[in-house]
């Protein structure tokens, strides 16, 4: 039996573990100013890479994994130019994201580089930046603030993906044609224009056509998320016996659209197409669960930012904003994909890097 | 001895913390100033006999340019020749470098700072092959200021940051202090924030004018924001008093109708921008007015105005505390609800005008917020309540009510403020950052119940 004050040691002692623990930094990162000694007067030219400082990466939501990849190819890709990447989390709030650019500006950070949380509402922090005379990148997301000054963008052409969205639905229904709904989230600027490519291409495959129409005819709100997305599409198939398609703006809420499909019995009359080809969203394309996914190339998106910051240190001409076309994505794929045969981090294939290479010639 | 620790305990906690991240955050520190300047001139006037020729590159800032022009200036007082001052990106410096390469013979020195010394045009390697082409700065050398070690942490820059970057949190937790002294709660403070930014910044908009605002109009919004909040604080207070429900149940359902209400405001207000054919989208309020922008991002004698408002509050509240009957009615009211009621204390009184200046801090909180964002933003302080109720916590103000001090709040929400910096700093990924914010409450809690043992 353990005396009061021996229970109360053993608590205490259990949290300041805890708390230890998490507050020690790891070994590398022991500076805070991440300098090295750059520019040493003497003529360098060694062969092992140069330290040119610290890279502030204010991630929009490390909770979804879209972003861990861009951080985590970052990290990769600062590394091997002689950066130390410092990898920070906004959790979706434009303040959070503010005291990480205040924190970069402090610690005298070589360039920022973001998911605006807020497209308006980060103008004031990025404009503090800019007085401080550090370079602004953002990715994916972009700032829509007046006089922000952001040095360089690179993000995913959402259009084009809506586009190619549209054309496998197109694919899947056939001449038969058929109702389609879609899973919206009205509160991002990127999924608004997936809606609105996916939209153009169907009304232009239905202009000429007598029969066979494909009409969308719902557009709910998913949320972009797993729940939300499974809600509206039980509501929608209760209104809509004979859906077909439903196009959902990403990965987790046309699987929350499946879950619906598969409550209702309808898996084999209604196609999906998603968006963003995650981990998760390719394996439901293995499984045949969803038809296809035009893709994101979130690593590119990490690798592209940190090579613009060398260009913009070096002084060279880079694309100032920089949009990756998405990639259809479907079973024959998913097939092939080293991402699915079980190796949990996968190494960059060395094909996606040379794919930025011919992204840039139609300029 | 023992007793000074549980006393002081939160403080001692903060600047042990402070010593700890002033250790790992030990490094190197480039000065940037005039002074600087003046002494990486005379290094480079020293580094060479006849008349030597510099070109001075830095970044586009103030601070920058304040370097240069001091490096410009003892330069030429020591009979040397400024070729060219660049502030600019790196491609201006290289530019000029191949200018002033090609234009003249010979260019002996690069005064610089670090920031612009880590550029590749200002690299060695890249320098030589500049040279090849413009064989006028192939005898270049580069010059910056010594660097010194210094914490990270304990500059001035990062210390400011810090408490201005929580202010927020410190003035929404000194309502909440009063309102847990009571032994109560309020979960809507995050909520109310979001609404009286909302309400506040439609109400410049609308009606003082927008962009031409004047003072006089700014201050009449911000009355109404704070206005909305208060009265909404005002409902929680007769809820829990009249009507008996339970604080948690009253502002757990005031969180969601006043985040409700924020979100309608600020669509409705898109919508009508758009001309009200299509529905908005909950995007912040814009505010126009330049001048409303000092709160949030302004300073007066150098430090911040949120810190100065943080500070005034603190300082308010505290005399309201200790040396007002209010502030012993509050304390007896939590202490003991009945044996206040019988000596005397408006205890229904009391319960209402603490539930509404909570709803009044969140409003001015909310105020900070809207301007140092330039707009009112409908999704603002989400988990605030939490963040707040633990900075109180930690700062030993007891649930159970009847105890806790006004400047402990200040300590417990400095605490979470440090710890936050540090791990931000040091790139410890938000998920670690969880497990020890967790931790750190229940520790507190410990705390507090070992001192009352």
């Amino acid at each position: 039996m353990l005396t009061r004050s021996s229970r109360w040691m053993i608590a205490m002692s259990m949290l300041g573990l805890l708390f230890v623990t998490g507050c020690t930094p790891k070994d590398e990162e022991s500076s805070g100013t991440g300098s090295g000694g750059a520019a040493s007067k003497s003529d360098g030219g060694t062969a092992a890479v140069e330290s040119r400082g610290t890279i502030g990466f204010s991630a929009l939501t490390l909770k979804n994994p879209f972003f861990k990849i861009i951080a985590d190819s970052m990290t990769e890709a600062g590394k091997t130019n002689g950066f130390e990447v410092l990898v920070n989390d906004a959790e979706r709030d434009v303040n959070e994201q503010s005291k990480h650019i205040d924190n970069y500006i402090a610690q005298g950070v070589a360039a920022i580089v973001l998911n605006p949380a807020d497209r308006i509402a980060i103008g004031p922090a990025i404009r503090k930046a800019n007085e401080a005379g550090i370079p602004v990148f953002t990715c994916d997301l972009q700032c829509a603030a007046e006089d922000a000054k952001v040095d360089g963008h690179i993000g995913t052409d959402n259009y084009q993906g809506g586009r190619l969205a549209g054309d496998a639905m197109i694919e899947a229904l056939g001449d038969a044609g058929g109702e389609v709904l879609v899973l919206h989230f009205k509160q991002a600027n990127s999924c608004v224009l997936r809606v609105q490519g996916f939209t153009e291409v169907l009304a232009e495959h239905n202009k000429d056509r007598e029969s066979g129409n494909i009409t969308i005819v719902s557009e709910l709100e998913g949320g972009g998320l797993t729940d939300e997305g499974f809600k509206s599409t039980s509501d929608a198939l209760q209104a809509h016996q004979n859906l077909r398609g439903i196009f959902a703006i990403n990965d987790p809420s046309a699987l929350g659209a499946w879950t619906a499909l598969k409550q209702a019995k309808k898996t084999d009359q209604v196609t999906i197409i998603g968006f963003d080809g995650q981990l998760d969203g390719k394996r439901a394309i293995l499984e045949g669960k969803i038809y296809a996914d035009p893709i994101q190339f979130p690593k590119q998106m990490g690798v592209v930012s940190v090579q613009n910051i060398v260009k913009y240190l070096d002084g060279e001409d880079y694309e100032k904003v920089e949009l990756i076309p998405t990639a259809i994505y479907k079973k024959a794929d998913a097939e092939k994909d080293p991402d699915l045969q079980k190796t949990p981090t996968p190494a960059p294939a060395p094909g996606e890097v040379s794919l930025i290479q011919t992204f840039k010639s139609p300029g | 001895m023992k007793r000074f620790i549980a006393d002081n305990g939160s403080i001692i906690v903060l600047l042990a913390l402070c010593a700890y991240y002033s250790v790992v955050t030990l490094g190197e520190q480039h000065p940037n100033t005039p002074a600087a300047g003046q002494e990486v001139a005379a290094a480079i006037l020293k580094d060479s006999s006849e008349q030597v020729t510099v070109v001075v590159i830095t970044r586009d800032t103030v601070q920058d340019r304040a370097y240069s022009e001091a490096v410009r200036a003892a330069i030429e007082t020591g009979g040397g020749t400024v070729l060219a001052v660049v502030n600019g990106a790196p491609t201006d410096a290289r530019l000029a470098l191949e200018q002033v390469g090609g234009a003249f013979s010979r260019v002996d020195a690069i005064a610089t700072n670090h920031s612009a010394s880590g550029w590749g045009p200002l690299k060695p390697q890249k320098l030589k092959t500049t040279a090849d082409k413009f064989p006028g700065i192939s005898g270049i050398k580069v010059f910056k200021p010594q660097s010194y070690t210094w914490p990270s942490f304990l500059t001035r820059e990062n210390l400011v940051n810090v408490i201005n970057q929580n202010a927020v949190i410190a003035i929404i937790a000194i309502g909440m202090t009063l309102v847990i002294i009571t032994a109560g709660i309020d979960l809507s403070v995050g909520s109310l924030l979001a609404l009286c930014g909302v309400t506040t910044a439609v109400a410049i908009q609308q009606m003082a004018g927008g962009a031409d605002a004047g003072t006089i109009g700014l201050l009449g919004a911000c009355l109404i924001g704070t206005g909305v909040c208060t009265l909404c604080g005002i409902f929680n207070g007769v809820m829990v008093t009249w009507f008996r429900v339970p604080a948690f149940v009253v502002t757990l359902a005031m969180m969601m109708v006043a985040r409700g209400l924020a979100l309608i405001v600020a669509v409705q207000y898109q919508s009508a921008l758009l001309g009200g054919g299509t529905e908005g989208t909950p995007e912040a309020v814009r505010i126009e007015a330049a001048a409303f922008g000092w709160l949030g991002n302004g300073a007066t004698f150098g430090i911040p105005n949120p810190i100065l408002l943080m500070l005034a509050l603190y300082v308010l509240a505290h005399i309201t505390m200790t040396k007002t009957s209010v502030g012993r009615y509050i304390y007896a009211v939590g202490g003991n609800p009945e044996a206040a009621r019988l000596s005397g204390v408006p205890v229904f009184g009391v319960l209402i005008l603490v539930y509404a200046i909570c709803g009044a801090m969140a409003g001015l909180a909310g105020i900070v917020d809207a301007s140092r964002f330039e707009g009112g933003r409908p999704n603002a302080g989400e988990m605030y309540e939490l963040q707040v109720i633990a900075a109180v916590v930690v700062g030993g103000t007891s649930l159970a009510g009847g105890e806790g001090r006004i400047f402990g709040t200040l300590v417990g929400a400095m605490i979470i403020a440090v710890i936050q910096n540090g791990l931000n700093m040091a790139g410890v990924a938000s998920y670690e950052q969880k497990c020890v914010f967790g931790g750190l409450i229940l520790a507190a809690v410990l705390l507090d119940r070992f001192k009352r043992k």
